[in-house]
């Protein structure tokens, strides 16, 4: 039997060890280390992208996003599940659709939550109280074909100025777009956007997802090398150095078929879950768990007593 | 954007909050302050592999 070749616990040498002592000293080695490393370098310091920030900075931009918003072409408008029902949307793993599957958890209309209700909110001047009431009176196509004439006439329009878009028939769109701009200017509509009922306003997903709807904070993240594309996942703002353990993660995105797949996040964590779940069941897979035996780096730790037998 | 200047006596003596440097090789994209925190952990492992282990005193039994 094997348990016959194994000798008792008592024939091996023994020495004193001090399990208080070493954690103490690895304790304060790190509390050292975190607060002199702190002190020398600080932390990421990048002033946050706001709705006020992105519409002082790139106000066309800001407006483009929120007509596609009223049109229902944007991404938040198309995501489908946990925000909305859109048929076909949702990411899948083969015939499994765990988006769909998961259900609309955090309901977001986005021309309703982004645009119409923060004007409806706001004390509003005659001209935009008759622009909504516009708005609501008219049918969903009429509604349609007004947002998407403004999107055309904005997109055809140098630098998607809408002083200089041509004029057209857009019915209260312009009026929308351009109140709602002066409230994120003013820095209202970020507040207004937050989750209400909440003591704590930490619900930040409606500002997230209007704000990722834009071109705007898409530039920042590829500025700062934050994207999908970019290993973004590891990295940090400015010269800091990041999630570097995710190197694993974010490395399918870089690669085909997942850079290009439609459904590359519900892959990606399928791989990894199963890559994870590998990880944990190392000591019951044949050949991989002898990986140590064959490698004998524990000789290399305890080569002093391998020394000693020879 | 850059980001706004740490100024004062709270100012970090290095300060990072500079664009980022990055490296690329074919599909590989990585900063240069990865790279330096990767290069320390693999020198911590290699030279725990290699030190040889404290001998204040001999305690064996």
């Amino acid at each position: 039997m094997k348990s016959a070749q194994v000798p008792e616990s008592d024939a091996f040498p023994t020495r004193r060890y001090d399990l208080v002592k070493e954690f103490t000293i690895a304790l304060a080695v790190t509390v050292l280390l975190s607060a002199g490393l702190a002190g020398l370098f600080s932390s990421p310091n990048v002033p946050p992208t706001t709705l006020a920030s992105w519409s002082t900075a790139a106000p066309n931009d800001f407006t483009a996003t929120a007509v596609a918003e009223l049109a229902g072409t944007s991404t938040s408008a198309q995501y489908g599940p946990p925000y909305n029902h859109v048929p076909g949307a949702g990411q899948k793993i083969g015939p499994l659709g765990l988006q769909r599957a998961a259900g609309v958890r955090i309901p977001v209309d986005p021309a309703e939550d982004f645009v119409l209700r923060p004007l409806r909110q706001a004390p509003e001047q005659p001209e935009v109280t008759a622009a909504l009431a516009q708005w609501n009176a008219a049918s969903a196509d009429q509604q349609q074909s007004w947002s998407s004439a403004y999107a055309d006439a904005l997109n055809k329009a140098p630098d998607g100025d809408p002083a200089k878009a041509a004029p057209g028939d857009y019915g209260p769109v312009p009026v929308l777009t351009a109140r709602l701009l002066t409230l994120a200017r003013a820095g209202s509509l970020d507040g207004q956007l937050l989750s209400p009922g909440r003591f704590y306003q930490t619900a930040y997903t409606k500002p997230m997802l209007f704000l990722a709807d834009g071109l705007y904070l898409s530039d920042r993240a590829t500025e700062q090398h934050l994207t999908g594309a970019q290993w973004g996942m590891m990295n940090e703002t400015g010269n800091y150095p990041g999630q570097a353990w995710l190197w694993l993660s974010t490395f399918w995105y870089q690669i085909d078929p997942f850079k290009s797949s439609k459904n590359a996040d519900a892959e990606i964590w399928a791989i990894m879950a199963v890559l994870s779940l590998a990880l944990i069941l190392v000591p019951f897979i044949p050949g991989i768990r002898s990986v140590p035996r064959w490698t004998r780096v524990h000789r290399l730790v305890w080569r002093d007593y391998y020394r000693t037998r020879r | 954007m850059t980001a706004a200047p740490t100024t004062g006596a709270f100012a970090a003596p290095v300060d990072l909050n500079h664009p980022g440097h990055y490296l690329h090789w074919g599909v590989v994209q990585i900063s240069v302050a990865n790279l330096v925190v990767m290069c320390l952990m693999v020198t911590l492992f290699v030279a725990a592999l290699l030190l040889p282990f404290p001998r204040g005193r001999r305690d064996d039994e």
